[in-house]
């Protein structure tokens, strides 16, 4: 652990050899399924002959030399205020990342990296269209030196501010450059031992000796939140009804299940027959309990599922602020720790699922700026996720991060100030959702049927079914519908079966349109769309008058804004 | 409930009556030989998979195919004549200002849109022109905020493309955030020690 030397290029830990297998593995089935297929379908060709068995090996060998190439082509500089990245083997590519550009440092730390004491980092930039940075096996302390570098550029403008973070012990030097600007260049000292290891015992109270930033513990969640998290989704709900009403025969579900998993049925029909038999040989109601059993122990599964990822991705779950700083920290095999900076979060959404409302609990989901390529890099998880809090902490978390600026971002969806948008979106909403896909199936019957009374039956019922379930969808849809708008910011309200409450200051925004369908300008309405760096808000059917004051509102704000937006 | 205590609501400047600039001329020009171009495309493939059902063995396709030709020549004809002239209708109702601190742009016929893009977020400016485009001497300029993928204004004269961009880019430059007041510190937090008030020190850009 002697590597905290600017200016040099470095390595990364030989393990990342495991790393970029799997890399490239991942880079080879995501980018180029067709050539999967190809090489599938070569396989099968020359299935039989001596040759094939060779395949195999010689496959993993290319994918563990470019994996050898990849790591010795990998070097990372950290300099003043910048990190650079090189890496490459046949197209060779150069990163450099400045630090006050970076918004956040994502740690992720696999079950291998953990036996090695080693974590991938990952940094977050914002916008522009160069790639982001990930070290991928490293020591756990440079994460460490790599954000307190970032926090000491972000706050290098404030004389004489000091943080330290465990293990690492920063002290600023306040040197001023020629162009007048304090220049800290912090240099790295490791701390003891015990504080390289650098864990949550830090942060979470124990203080090493040189540990000069507390960091406060905001939320820890327990094994039986971890329950809560996995029944209060909706989605677990709804997969769990349509397995219900799908399911016309019960009875052949444990056959079903048996066969995927490799049972054979001689093997599980006679004791599952016996069973069944016994019970249905007392009495109908013996059968009808046999049924719900059998129904009853699906749906057990599928909540069985829902808490088990629950246990996955959250098992040890601990919110805490270090700083200026939210970090979390969770999950059973692979731990992931998400950091973002209080100025860089760009919008709020709590939510709340139909069971967690039950639980009289908040799901809250902090967003920083997003990155350009997100999609490449979907596994890094960017979002700090909050699986499970409650109505205080929301307040609390709702309250540091819009500080004083707090006039309109509502996070709470019952709140009274939230108004309704206007009453025609139920029409064009059933609609969309209900009359034109039943006029186009019944349409579509004609050839079918001809226009005979079978038709007129079907067409009837179709259309029926789609205009009545078109017509509730958009009602619902309507009622959780609202928006809320104060001199800072404004907050829009959705969800369907549960609620969703995204907020955000006015002066994040990156742009705003209004958008007018027929439908809206014949009732005088309009639909407001605002991008921020994190995602796109929409807030349809609301007037247009109030829709063109606010839209010219956002625009004064965000132009007349000196602030920064990250 | 909308206040505002430091500019009243009256005096904002409002981004409702402005003098849209029009497109250039031969765009309409490019976006209909551009679908000239689809259309034949989709009449040779069609051609061709009419053929190939006739010139099976199945007799019954070839009746299908009988069947399906009418059909499917009325089909291709609306298709045809609909993104021929629909350029006619929908290029003059885009349009797009450039204002001091923004620009704006507006589209649509039916479903229309006008989107604002304030200068001080805007990160980088790009202009491109495809084969088509270059035929015509158009181009398009984009200009990407942080987030999203960026705002394409399609069917701007080359050099009017050029001269906005350099304007765009200079406006990036103008309004580009000096971060002397602009960090706000998080509220001390009574618990710690460490959210206190940072000091704000003489600042210029970081570059």
């Amino acid at each position: 652990m002697t590597s905290s030397d600017s200016g040099q290029w470095r390595r990364i830990s030989p393990f990342a050899i495991v790393f970029f297998v799997g890399k490239t593995v991942r880079n080879v089935v995501r980018g180029y399924v067709q050539l999967v297929a190809a090489f599938g379908a070569l396989a099968v060709l020359i299935r039989g002959t001596p040759y094939a068995a060779l395949l195999i090996p010689l496959a993993l060998l290319v994918v563990i030399a470019v994996a050898v190439l990849r790591y010795w082509s990998f070097r990372f500089r950290i300099e003043e205020d910048r990190i650079h990245i090189r890496q490459g083997v046949l197209e060779k590519t150069s990163v450099e990342l400045p630090f006050d550009r970076i918004q956040g440092i994502n740690v992720e730390r696999r079950p291998v990296d953990r036996l090695l004491g080693l974590v991938t980092v990952s940094l977050d930039t914002a916008g522009s269209e160069t790639t982001e940075g990930e070290l991928p096996c490293v020591k756990r302390n440079l994460a460490e030196e790599l954000r307190a570098r970032i926090g000491a550029g972000k706050r290098g403008r404030h004389v004489g501010q000091r943080e330290a973070v465990p293990g690492v012990v920063i002290a600023h030097r306040g040197a001023v450059s020629e162009r007048g600007r304090p220049v800290h260049r912090p240099e790295v000292a490791h701390g003891t031992a015990r504080g390289a290891r650098a864990g949550i015992q830090d942060t979470a109270g124990e203080r090493t000796a040189g540990d000069r930033s507390p960091a406060r513990v905001l939320l820890r969640l327990s094994t039986g939140d971890m329950f809560r998290i996995g029944l209060g989704r909706d989605n677990i709900l709804l997969a769990t009804m349509l397995i219900a009403a799908a399911w016309r025969r019960p009875r052949e579900l444990p056959y079903r299940i048996a066969e995927t998993f490799g049972f054979s049925e001689d093997f599980v029909r006679p004791a599952l027959e016996t069973a069944e038999a016994t019970l249905a040989r007392t009495d109908a109601l013996g059968e009808t309990t046999f049924t719900g059993g059998i129904m009853l122990t699906a749906l057990a599964v599928v909540l069985a599922l829902g808490v088990g990822t629950a246990f996955l991705r959250y098992f040890g779950f601990v919110l805490w602020r270090k700083g200026t700083a939210y970090r979390s920290r969770g999950g059973l095999l692979t731990q992931n720790e998400v950091v973002v900076e209080t100025t860089k979060i760009q919008q709020l959404t709590l939510s709340q699922d139909l069971l967690l409302r039950w639980f009289r609990r908040f799901r809250l989901r902090v967003h920083p700026a997003a990155d350009a390529d997100a999609s490449e890099h979907h596994d890094v998880p960017r979002v700090l996720e909050v699986p499970l809090l409650d109505a205080p902490l929301a307040r609390e978390l709702r309250a540091s991060v819009f500080g004083e600026e707090d006039d309109g971002p509502i996070l709470f969806p019952k709140s009274d100030e939230f108004r309704r948008v206007s009453a025609h979106y139920i029409q064009a909403h059933a609609l969309r959702l209900g009359f034109v896909p039943a006029v186009a199936g019944a349409v579509l019957l004609v050839p079918v049927t001809g226009l005979t009374k079978v038709w007129v039956s079907f067409a009837g019922l179709w259309c029926a079914v789609w205009i009545v379930g078109g017509g509730l969808t958009a009602l619902q849809r309507w009622r959780r519908l609202g928006y809320v708008y104060g001199k800072d910011g404004m907050a829009s309200r959705g969800g369907f079966v549960g609620r969703k409450v995204d907020a955000f200051l006015y002066r994040k925004i990156q742009s705003v349109a209004l958008k007018r369908s027929p439908l809206e300008r014949r009732n005088g309405l309009a639909t407001l769309e605002v991008e921020l760096a994190s995602d796109t808000i929409n807030v349809p059917y609301i007037d247009h008058g109030v829709a063109r004051r606010l839209r010219d509102h956002i625009l004064y704000t965000v132009e007349s804004s000196r602030r920064r937006w990250h | 409930m909308f206040i505002n205590p430091e500019v009243p609501l009256e005096s904002l400047p409002s981004a409702d009556n402005l003098d849209w600039h029009a497109l250039h001329p031969s765009f309409v020009r490019r976006l209909q030989l551009g679908a000239l171009i689809r259309v034949l495309v989709i009449g040779a493939i069609g051609t061709v998979a009419y053929l190939l059902m006739q010139g099976g063995d199945s007799e019954a396709m070839g009746r299908f195919a009988d069947w399906l030709l009418s059909y499917a020549l009325i089909a291709f004809g609306v298709f045809a004549a609909s993104i021929l002239i629909w350029p006619v209708i929908a290029v003059p109702r885009r349009g797009y200002v450039v204002r001091e601190k923004d620009i704006l742009y507006k589209t649509g016929v039916l479903w229309r849109s006008v989107k604002a893009v304030p200068f001080n977020r805007v990160q980088h400016t790009k202009i491109d022109s495809g084969l088509l485009d270059r035929r015509f001497g158009l181009a398009n300029l984009s200009v990407f905020p942080a987030g999203a993928g960026g705002h394409k204004i399609r069917g701007l004269g080359t050099d009017t493309a050029e001269r906005l961009r350099v304007y765009v880019s200079e406006r990036i430059e103008a309004e580009a955030i000096e971060p002397a007041d602009d960090e706000r510190s998080p509220p001390p937090d009574p618990r710690t020690e460490a959210g206190a008030a940072p000091d704000n020190g003489p600042v210029t850009d970081a570059g």
